[in-house]
């Protein structure tokens, strides 16, 4: 038998280079691998290499890290009825950028929408810790559904954009070469690329055309891959316009609500636990990024695993944005390990510049953390892009982790032993440019499910268009200061450095998504992301929140529960804390 | 359009108020523009005493010495907007248009000269590379200030500082009074960058440690700080492995320096100067373009507001006094050498009888030293300092014009140790 | 020998205090104030004392205070905590008089700035 065959020979292929503890194990439609190993990066590896692409079988890792207490997810500490009863047609766990979409999309039909998100914000995670990219889809190989869906997506991205009032600028992606015998290679890639695999927009630029466009790559790059079709957009602030569209069209969004557990009753999910209520979905919509496998065991449905890939970017002032004014990135002849896209140089649509990512497995989901280490490689590498970027000119950094399976693509498809159960996971790269196509995928999956119980209408006051607060700072003298004599509180610039005024926070606070942080506001409207970081505004947003909110000083966190700035009032009213002896 | 203002200032802090006062005495149209809802800038929340110790004699606290500016400034006939933004300034045939933004809506104002006193912003965490994650907790000293001083709130239980700029040796004194604990003063230097007597009265008076050569490598917690690690530097100020130390702390307040705020006079193409951050400035602290005066913290960081105010009236009287008809003869460069960071104004007026004021800082700390400034290697003056130290700012008067000067004469500044001694 | 960091002005001049029979010989000072200064700090240290009292005004939740003259070093913290039991309700101006003769003391605490009377 097949399964038998394949189950001895991984079994071999593992026994030597791990031993005879770890074994795979080929189930109905999964292959499971477990054991013990003490590293995480051979956990990683022993997986990938029971990889069988092609087939619908994932790799699902039962590898116990030897010593390793696994960190618990992070959570809201506190918890209520809110949501006790709620029984809504839909319901979507994880507020990233596949989450909102997917509600947006579903918010088309006289559904009652409800989706989740443990975190204070939409897009805290992935969707908001990469570098925007929608991308063109040319190092992609035909057959994966990431390849499927990034063409589709890149499409749908003007439009898209465009409904949700989201800034989006296709603005082409440069993949340079310093060797001239590469040429022959190169060309026979970028004809499959583009007839094969339907990359239509791909072609070669020569020296001189390249340095039209951009001037300040590396002279030695010699010839270039280029995909005018390739764009950035700001992934939080696209992730954040499909919720809140999603929220003026009828879908309630819950933030703060983490998914504790589920009751499962013959192959279907009956009620979700949260921190705010139990909860009665007809069908349930897994879009839960690094956290996807945990919600599919939870559903009883476990037949893939998310291995977590942290990578870092660096944020550039806008002053160095001159550099590059696209997508720029460089291939030497040192091969990238087969699954890191080698990080690149991007031009965003605010003007800084983004450098990175580099790529690092870890089993910590939620570690953040930057080190110095990433940004140094990433600095070295990127240098041979482009030999004037410098690390002087980093204003912040941030790390991110993508929701990796061991197949490296997308799973996209109804629960296989769980029936009210849609999966939309391992959407790491390029998961923000397939986010359009995805949903309106899922949205065709949850209808088929959703009429095998009800009729499902589509409802007619849909509105696909976003209308975003007005920017001031943007408008035309005439038109600002009408908006001013209108509103007073546009005439009071808060922000110094992005020049933001109170009337367009107070905006914030009134949107259909209401964030009342430090946070919320920063990502919404920029305050706090200039030079100063913060330093002279963060003071005065805590007030505006605080005021507008009828909150105490106090109650105004960074980013929701235990974030907290202040402690409460000076005056001795707030008690030392008692601190244990210091360690090393 | 109505008649243009003669000079407009912007910034209603130290130097830009005495810049305005200045300005008016000398019979000028002046227009004062503050961003903030009162005037005082940054001396609003700096509610220690201290200031004015040279101008008046007094140790006035931030607050007093801003009134005794605002107490003039009501008897005077001088437009001020608060709360209003420049947002552009444009060159015009005849001075300049300004662009504004406040509650009443936008607004235009010609003027013929401009007051740059736009102040200086504090560097951040990420610009001296802490790593780990970025919970809720880590602030500048400033920001730091504006919470316990302005909201009443306290930012901190327990806190570790790192740097020993002078704000964060105030903080450590004014968070110690209002009941936090100041675990200690971190400073990546091998010497304090504030004040000698902020150290002695801010630290040693509440027993705060100051560690010298150490740095906080990184910060950790996940919603809001639970703890930095510090480690010790080595002379090229990288952090030694094996030092490494993990503080408990719920607050990490950086006073790692300040930055001059420039964007104005950066839109404006002014040729800026490497050492102070600041315009190239003239001695009448003109900027490389005609009309544009800088001073105070925008200029270069004072380490005395007294010396804020005094560059503020400099600037604004000679923009009271500036016609842009005037052949104005060449200003000569100063050029300092490796042992000064920077000297200020950098060029200098060889012509005119006119008493210039200068100001310098040590790059090192220096006992003995003597302050020299030649030009084509003749001595044209001389002062000894018994210490010199990079964070004390250092000021004379001098004037050019009895030198005979030449227009192409190469006038350098240093400072010259005694022999054997560093 | 005592080696001291004198703080009345922003020289910060190293002084050098030698007691003999009750007599104090100061070295190391630019000017008068800093053998009175260095006298004063192995005698009777004294030191200003600057913070803020809570309002029941919103919108200026504290104001800035210090105490009218130098009070001796070891009551900073008990002078604080009457600074800190103060709640001002009316629009004062710079200079008034919250607490006067502060713990017997002869210092007054004084407010130091007039942005409550300035506002309406």
């Amino acid at each position: 038998m097949y399964g038998d065959n394949l189950e001895k020979k991984l079994n071999r292929k593992l026994n030597k280079h791990y031993g005879p503890t770890v074994r795979a194990r080929i189930d109905e439609d999964a292959i499971r691998v477990s054991g013990t190993l003490s590293r995480w990066t051979d956990i990683v590896a022993a997986c990938s290499m029971c990889v069988q692409k092609g087939t619908p079988m994932h790799v699902v890792n039962d590898i116990v890290l030897d010593g390793v207490t696994m960190p618990q997810m992070r959570m809201p500490s506190w918890s209520d009825e809110e949501l006790e009863g709620r029984r809504p047609d839909v319901l979507v766990i994880g507020g990233g950028i596949s989450g909102a979409s997917i509600a947006r999309e579903l918010a088309k039909w006289k559904l009652d929408i409800l989706l989740v998100e443990k975190e204070a914000d939409l897009a805290v995670q992935a969707s908001g810790r990469n570098d925007g990219e929608v991308h063109p889809g040319v190092d992609l190989n035909k057959g994966t559904l990431k390849q499927h869906y990034v063409l589709a997506g890149n499409k749908m991205f003007d439009k898209i954009c465009r409904e949700l009032d989201v800034p989006f600028h296709r603005c082409g992606q440069y993949v340079g070469f310093t060797r001239w015998w590469m040429y022959p290679a190169v060309l026979a890639y970028v004809w499959h690329r583009k007839y094969i695999c339907k990359v239509t927009d791909t072609v070669i630029l020569g020296r001189k055309e390249l340095r039209r466009k951009e001037a300040e790559l590396n002279p030695d790059i010699c010839f270039a891959m280029y995909n005018p079709s390739a764009g950035c957009v700001c992934p939080y602030g696209l992730t954040i316009a499909y919720g809140e569209n999603a929220v003026e069209n009828g879908a309630q969004i819950s933030l703060n609500t983490a998914v504790l557990g589920m009751e499962t009753k013959e192959g279907r999910i009956e009620c979700v636990q949260t921190n705010r209520g139990r909860i009665y979905p007809s069908i349930v919509i897994n879009a839960a990024g690094t956290f996807a496998e945990d919600i599919a065991a939870m559903a009883g449905d476990r037949f893939y695993s998310i291995h977590p890939r942290k990578g870092t970017n660096s944020i550039l002032d806008k002053k160095a944005g001159h550099i590059v004014k696209g997508i720029a990135s460089v291939k030497t002849l040192k091969q990238n390990p087969a699954h890191t896209k080698g990080g690149g140089i991007l031009h965003t649509v605010h003007g800084n510049l983004l450098v990175g990512p580099d790529a690092e497995e870890t089993y910590e989901k939620e570690n953040f953390a930057t080190r110095q280490e990433s940004i140094d490689a990433v600095f070295a590498k990127q240098k041979m892009t482009a030999g004037r970027l410098g690390k002087k000119d980093i204003i912040t950094y941030f790390t991110g982790v993508r929701p990796a399976t061991y197949e490296e693509d997308f799973i996209i498809e109804k629960g296989r032993r769980t029936k009210n159960l849609i999966h939309c996971a391992g959407i790491q790269s390029p998961g923000l440019t397939t986010a359009p196509a995805v949903a309106l995928d899922i949205e065709r999956m949850a209808l088929e499910e959703l009429r095998k119980i009800k009729a499902v209408e589509q409802k007619d006051t849909f509105d696909p268009n976003r209308r975003g607060g007005p920017v001031l700072k943007d408008m035309s003298k005439e038109e600002r200061d009408r908006m001013i004599r209108k509103n007073p509180d546009y005439g009071i610039i808060v922000c110094r450095c992005e020049e933001i005024s109170k009337g367009e926070i107070l905006d914030a606070l009134k949107s259909p998504l209401t964030v009342p942080t430090v946070d919320g506001i920063k990502k919404r409207l920029r305050p706090g992301m200039g030079r100063c970081q913060g330093g002279f505004c963060m003071p005065l947003v805590m007030d505006i929140i605080g005021e507008y909110m009828q909150l105490r000083p106090e109650e105004v966190t960074k980013a929701g529960d235990g974030s907290a700035i202040t402690y409460g009032r000076t005056k001795g009213a707030v008690q030392r804390r008692r601190y244990d002896e210091e360690t090393i | 359009m109505k008649r243009p203002y003669d000079v407009t200032v912007i910034g209603g802090g130290p130097a830009g108020l005495a810049a305005a006062l200045k300005a008016d005495e000398a019979g000028a149209r002046v227009l004062l523009i503050e961003r903030e809802a009162r005037m005082g800038g940054v001396l609003k929340q700096c509610i220690h005493d201290g200031f004015g110790l040279i101008r008046y004699g007094e140790r006035l606290t931030g607050p007093e010495y801003v009134e005794r500016f605002t107490e003039s400034l009501r008897q005077r006939n001088i437009t001020c907007l608060v709360q209003t933004f420049v947002t552009a300034v444009d060159k015009r045939k005849e001075g300049f248009l300004l662009t504004v933004v406040n509650v009443n809506g936008v607004a235009a104002y010609r003027t013929k000269t401009i007051v740059l006193a736009t102040g200086c912003r504090e560097r951040t965490a990420r610009q001296v590379a802490i790593h780990g994650t970025r919970p809720a907790g880590i602030f500048t000293a400033g920001t730091a200030q504006h919470l316990v001083n302005l909201s009443g709130q306290m930012p901190t239980k327990r806190c570790v500082i790192l740097g020993s700029g002078d704000i964060g040796l105030i903080m450590a004194r004014r968070l110690t009074l209002e009941g936090a604990e100041v675990a200690g003063v971190y400073e990546a230097k091998a010497e304090p960058s504030g004040l000698t007597r902020n150290i002695a009265q801010c630290l040693k008076d509440y027993d705060i440690p100051l560690h010298l050569s150490h740095t906080v490598t990184r910060a950790f917690g996940e919603r809001r700080l639970d703890a930095v690690e510090v480690a010790r530097v080595d002379g090229a100020m990288r952090p030694v492995p094996g030092t490494e130390k993990r503080i408990s702390c719920d607050a990490l307040i950086l006073s790692v320096g300040l930055i001059p705020e420039n964007e104005i006079a950066e839109s404006l193409g002014v040729p800026m100067d490497q050492g102070t951050r600041g315009p190239v400035c003239n001695s009448d602290f003109m900027t490389g373009v005609p009309g544009v005066f800088s001073c105070g913290n925008a200029l270069h960081v004072s380490d005395l507001v007294d010396y804020v105010s005094e560059s503020g009236e400099l600037a604004g009287a000679a923009a009271a006094g500036y016609q842009q008809e005037a052949v104005r003869k060449r200003d000569v460069p100063v050029r300092p050498d490796d042992s000064l960071q920077y000297i200020v104004p950098q060029k200098i007026n060889v012509h005119d009888g006119i008493e210039t004021v200068l100001y310098f800082r040590s790059r090192h700390t220096v006992r003995d030293g003597t302050f020299a400034i030649e030009a084509d290697g003749k001595e044209l003056f001389e002062k000894h300092y018994r210490n010199l130290r990079p964070p004390e700012m250092e000021r004379i008067e001098l004037d050019f014009s009895s030198f005979g000067l030449k227009e192409d004469a190469r006038i350098t500044a240093r400072i010259r140790q005694k022999e054997g001694i560093r | 020998m005592k080696e001291l960091t004198c703080i009345v002005c922003p020289n910060g001049c190293t002084l050098h205090v030698e007691e003999s029979n009750g007599r104090y010989r100061v070295t190391g000072n630019l000017c008068k104030r800093g053998e009175e200064f260095a006298v004063a700090e192995l005698t009777n240290p004294v030191r200003t004392v600057c913070s803020t009292v809570a309002t029941a005004f919103p919108k200026v939740p504290v104001i800035p205070v210090r105490v009218s003259r130098e009070i001796p070093m070891e009551r900073i913290f008990d002078v604080m905590e009457k600074i800190n039991k103060i709640v001002v309700s009316e629009r004062v101006e710079k200079g008034t008089v919250l607490i006067e003769d502060v713990l017997g003391l002869g210092a007054n605490i004084i407010v130091t700035s007039s942005i409550l009377s300035e506002q309406e």
